[in-house]
């Protein structure tokens, strides 16, 4: 196993402020401390090689996780095995093994450019030269960062500098790999782009990445399984697609007909819309085949589709504590 | 080991010279309070000029060679976030710090030295030509150990990062007083008695003011071993400080931000 968490809990005692001129005096000499649960009992195993990614909405425990993962955070309670390492013994040779990218945070040196960085890293990560050559060599070639190597930092776009920044990330080659949010506030192209560098390195040297992501296309490309958390515990754990099924029970049929009757639809499903020709309705799954064949009897269909609903109506339902998908 | 300070120690110079104008301003503007209190002094007391300019100048110099700003660095990487990313990574985070003060302390050494050859041609008080080899020594030893005390002290201060959101202001308290307590303000000799005997006891002496005062010879003979072994205790006991707390300070770390 190459990621195994159980049991795993994180509170924070933060400091109460209250807005204003009083609030903020009177917070100067009473200070009221709250403990927030961060995380609350989250248990997963993730076997080497594999690609999982972790959703939630702001503020859902995600991040707190990672950092636990990654041995940046001391966990509350519970237990984190990555590799064989416990992330907050901080050893040497577990850093070695993994990574950590931060879509909002830059490990890139600010002022100069990001083959300083690199070099750095190499050294830092004891690679040898022509390891060192090869992977670099590699990653240019894959992110396009030949122009990117020599200028200062600051002056890359953002998009140039998250695909740097995956460059430093993975010059040590990691086995392990943590991306948090490493598409936020990129263009939907360069998204694009660097998901797609993000399958291609999963499969081409069997990293275990763990990826959080608002970004629901991130998910669909890269991960088969899914964690949903929320309110700091995990909902779900499990196949994408067996998530859809439970919790949409449903599939959206779109019919083109050359004219629209007027007609009742509740015999057939749940009418979600109908103008210009096109009929669509929402269809129990176990009724799909029944209701679309009897469309090709009875009307002129012109065209016929059958979809799953969008994948973020799933998600947003995923994320309601009262789904019981778990 | 070796090797990663090597790197370290180039990619701090680029960095360096990315600033080179901020570099220069700060190094300049750190002149003007001890030039100006260099200036009172003459004033209060005119028969002593020329032990003063050799004081004062012998401050600026020291004072270049040891300062540090290491709790500012670190207090804004801790409140950031950014320094997560020198947690993760299989190299101290305190390298990072210790290249960064070898490359800039190397950059003012190559600049003073010169300058005060030059000065020296032109005024009589700057000559070291009654400096003996021994006394060199004690300096230089004195000096590295100063340099070593005030980025330890920094450094501890930085630490508390974890704990206190602000602790630059905390910080700056003790450099008030370290202003009086090190030599900087007035020279040791002219302390009144008892903050005199304070001093010799507080780590702010051993930060600034005793390489200067084995330079001017008014410390001598037994004075200067006591001097060494309390800048040794001192400096063992930073370096404690900041082991303890780098271990504690992890437990502490909010690793703030998304």
């Amino acid at each position: 196993m190459s990621i195994q968490v159980e049991h795993l809990y994180k509170q924070f005692r933060v400091h109460v402020r209250q807005a204003g001129w009083t609030g903020a005096v009177r917070s100067l000499f009473k200070r009221e401390i709250r403990t927030v649960e961060a995380v609350r009992d989250i248990s997963f195993t993730i076997p080497s090689g594999e690609i999982v990614a972790f959703l939630g909405p702001n503020g859902a425990g995600k991040t707190t996780t990672i950092k636990m993962l990654a041995g940046l955070l001391y966990p509350s309670s519970g237990s984190i095995q990555v590799a064989g390492y416990v992330p907050f013994e901080q050893k040497a040779e577990f850093k070695k093994i993994m990574s950590l990218v931060m879509g909002q945070k830059s490990q890139l040196i600010w002022d100069i450019p990001p083959m300083e960085t690199f070099l750095v890293n190499k050294a830092i990560y004891e690679i040898e030269d022509r390891a060192f050559r090869q992977t670099l060599d590699e990653l240019v070639e894959l992110l396009e960062l030949e122009e990117l190597l020599t200028k200062p930092t600051r002056s890359l776009s953002l998009g140039q500098r998250m695909k740097c920044e995956l460059a430093a990330a993975l010059l040590h080659r990691p086995k392990v790999l943590f991306l948090d949010e490493p598409t936020i506030g990129l263009d939907v192209h360069t998204q694009e782009k660097v998901r797609r560098f993000i399958g291609q390195y999963n499969r081409e040297h069997r990293t275990t990445v763990l990826l959080t992501s608002h970004y629901m296309g991130d998910v669909t490309a890269l991960c088969d399984r899914v964690l949903i958390i929320n309110h700091g515990k995990l909902l779900y754990d499990g196949e994408l697609d067996m998530l859809t099924e439970k919790l949409t029970p449903y599939k959206l049929l779109e019919v083109q007909l050359s004219s629209i009757p007027d007609i009742s639809w509740d015999a057939y499903g749940e009418l979600v819309d109908a103008k210009e020709g096109k009929v669509t309705l929402r269809v129990p799954r176990e009724r799909i085949h029944e209701v679309s064949s009897r469309f090709l009897q009875q009307f002129d269909v012109r065209d016929l589709n059958i979809e799953d609903p969008p994948m973020e109506e799933v998600i947003t339902l995923a994320f309601q504590e009262d789904a019981h998908v778990s | 080991m070796f090797r990663k300070y090597s790197v370290l120690l180039r990619m701090k110079y680029v960095e360096m010279f990315a600033y080179r104008l901020a570099t220069i301003v700060w190094m300049t503007g750190a002149m003007v309070q001890p030039l100006i209190t260099m200036m009172v002094w003459m004033n209060i007391d005119p028969d002593q000029e020329n032990a003063f300019i050799f004081y004062f100048a012998a401050l600026i110099f020291v004072e270049r060679m040891t300062s540090a700003w290491d709790v500012w660095e670190l207090e804004r990487e801790i409140r950031e976030g950014t320094f997560s990313y020198q947690i993760v990574r299989p190299f101290h985070p305190i390298h990072w710090a210790i290249a960064e003060n070898i490359v800039y302390k190397a950059l003012f050494l190559v600049i003073l030295i010169p300058a005060w050859g030059l000065l020296a041609v032109f005024i009589p008080a700057l000559r070291l030509d009654q400096i003996s080899a021994a006394q060199w020594l004690l300096f230089f030893c004195a000096l590295l150990l100063a340099a070593v005390i005030r980025f330890l002290f920094s450094y501890t201060f930085g630490l508390l990062g974890f704990w206190v959101t602000k602790v630059t202001a905390l910080y700056g308290m003790f450099e008030a007083v370290s202003l009086f307590l090190s030599g900087r303000i007035a020279p040791m000799s002219l302390l009144p008695p008892f903050l005199k005997t304070i001093s010799f006891y507080l780590p702010f002496r051993y930060m600034v003011g005793f390489p200067i005062e084995i330079l001017t010879g008014s410390v001598q003979g037994m004075d200067i071993v006591y001097g060494f072994g309390w800048a040794a205790v001192w400096c063992m006991f930073f370096m404690l400080a900041v082991l303890l707390l780098w271990k504690a300070g992890l437990r502490k770390n909010q690793a703030v931000g998304g």
